[in-house]
């Protein structure tokens, strides 16, 4: 049952090419407006991020995607793909989830053979998906047979791994200081996945107004080393 | 057969360039006067009355809107929506609308007041054509309470979407719960307690158009606003504001941007006090 320990730590990598370097969620915002200055004021923003937003997202989409899945169910896949692209309402947090789910998606390709993975490629292909990173890592989860806690667990993690070393550039922290916060997000994320398997559908696509807000303001943030 | 304890029907239609009642069908505690003209361009305003006073434990609305070809309807409240405490079961609203082709609907009710203890949950579903145009808004406030704290209500969810041809174009979920959570922390209200939204979606509506809507709403007023393109020609503002007129003052600004853009009018002040 450690089959799929180093090829998940391989996806989770920050040197993983995604694009996901590229984008704060809105982190910049705050950055730009000093609200986010320092290493405690990053995690209340990476808290909230974790527990107001992203598990009701990707997060759930994780679960309900590794679901489908198992039972073969690829038209809740489809809808769902669809449903995670038209609730993200800030245009350049949804353009740029689309771009790095895509790119991750061609990259999987490369590395893994996967028949689900290969139509969901070409559905993006011919413009019927969109493209989403929690659906890509979730087929590849599912087919390297790691259980559904575990694939949501690594995805959040490297999503979160990302943000953490794109606030160590931007606000800008130590390398130290970097490494603390995510050694300090190991429990936060086990709770956050726990959280997620206590969830109903229904939950589905919550957002925080505060951070959505932040996310829609980025579009007019002057100097901007981030695309969302 | 489901309970409502208010339920209204309306389908207006136009009729050579007047936008008129084709049917209207209400009964309990929710109510629609006769339309009023507020202007020559033949589009009726329709005000909702909850003869009640205010939503209370248990309570479940529905209206099913229907604006015809190339109707043209304003729909608003007479006054704020009041919602008390709900002991048992939360207050339920469901609201369809329909919009066909040509048509506009321009929903403008007044802010919800979800008082101590209150449990709200609201589902909008708006169906257009392609070629029919909305503006949709909603305010959410706490009110008062005894101890004079914000945010004494327990839960307000609501979720809304938008259907252009039967496929989703637009999901928005937001869920408050403040036993749950640290509302003035950074993501959450940021400080704030009330929230505004516009969902505004038509077939012109380009990125040029939202960047002049976000230069004129560069304001002075003590509140946070975002404005965002949709992921249908359309786009979306939210904002977060200590006051209901501040929420009120910039949903008007957008709303008359938006008037002048799309119909050259000024839109016509909806006296109610």
């Amino acid at each position: 049952m450690t089959e799929y320990y180093l090829p998940l730590l391989q996806l989770c990598d920050s040197n993983f090419p995604t694009g996901a370097f590229s984008h704060s969620y809105g982190l910049e915002t705050y950055i730009q407006e000093d609200k986010v200055h320092d290493r405690e004021s990053f995690v209340e923003w990476l808290t909230a991020f974790v527990h107001e937003q992203l598990i009701y997202t990707d997060g759930l989409a994780c679960r309900i995607a590794y679901q489908a899945l198992a039972q073969q169910d690829f038209e809740t896949l489809w809808t769902l793909d669809h449903k995670l692209n038209v609730q993200n309402l800030p245009s350049e947090t949804r353009e740029g989830t689309q771009r790095i789910g895509q790119r991750m998606g061609k990259l999987m390709q490369s590395l893994y053979d996967i028949p689900i993975l290969t139509d969901y490629m070409d559905r993006i292909q011919k413009k019927q998906s969109f493209g989403h990173p929690s659906i890509v890592f979730t087929i590849v989860g599912h087919h390297l047979k790691a259980t559904s806690f575990a694939t949501t667990l690594y995805f959040l993690y490297s999503t979160c791994s990302s943000l953490i070393q794109n606030a160590v550039r931007a606000i800008p922290l130590g390398q130290t200081d970097g490494q603390k916060t995510i050694q300090q997000f190991h429990d936060e994320l086990v709770k956050a996945t726990e959280s997620i398997q206590q969830l109903e559908e229904e939950d589905f696509g919550v957002v925080s107004p505060g951070l959505e807000l932040a996310q829609m303001k980025h579009e007019h943030v002057n100097i901007r080393i981030f695309m969302s | 057969m489901e309970e409502w304890t208010g339920l209204l029907q309306l389908a207006v239609a136009d009729r050579g360039g007047k936008t008129v009642p084709k049917s209207v069908y209400f009964q309990g505690a929710f109510k629609v006067m006769r339309p009023i003209y507020h202007s020559a361009s033949g589009q009726a305003c329709y005000y909702l009355l909850n003869p009640g006073g205010g939503y209370v434990d248990g309570d479940r609305y529905r209206m099913d809107i229907t604006a015809e070809k190339d109707s043209r309807l304003t729909l608003t409240t007479q006054s704020a929506t009041k919602v008390y405490r709900t002991p048992r079961n939360h207050v339920y609203q469901e609201a369809n609308f329909h919009l066909k082709g040509g048509s506009y609907l321009e929903y403008l009710p007044d802010a919800l007041i979800a008082y101590q203890q209150a449990r709200y949950t609201q589902k909008t579903i708006i169906r257009m054509d392609p070629t029919a145009t909305l503006f949709y808004s909603d305010i959410l406030t706490p009110g008062w309470s005894p101890e004079n704290r914000h945010f004494s209500y327990e839960q307000l969810r609501l979720v809304t979407e938008i259907y252009m041809d039967d496929e989703l174009v637009v999901f928005d979920h937001l869920k408050l719960q403040p036993a749950l959570h640290t509302m003035d922390a950074l993501g959450v209200m940021e400080g704030y307690t009330h929230v505004g939204t516009i969902l505004a979606v038509r077939e012109d509506i380009t990125q040029d158009v939202i960047n002049r809507l976000h230069e004129e709403l560069i304001t002075s007023y003590d509140c946070r606003i975002g404005i965002s393109r949709l992921s249908t020609a359309g786009f979306t503002v939210r904002i977060l504001a200590n006051q209901t007129q501040v929420v009120e003052r910039v949903i008007g600004q957008c709303h008359r941007f938006v008037s002048e853009e799309w119909f050259q009018e000024k839109p016509s002040f909806l006296r109610k006090y």
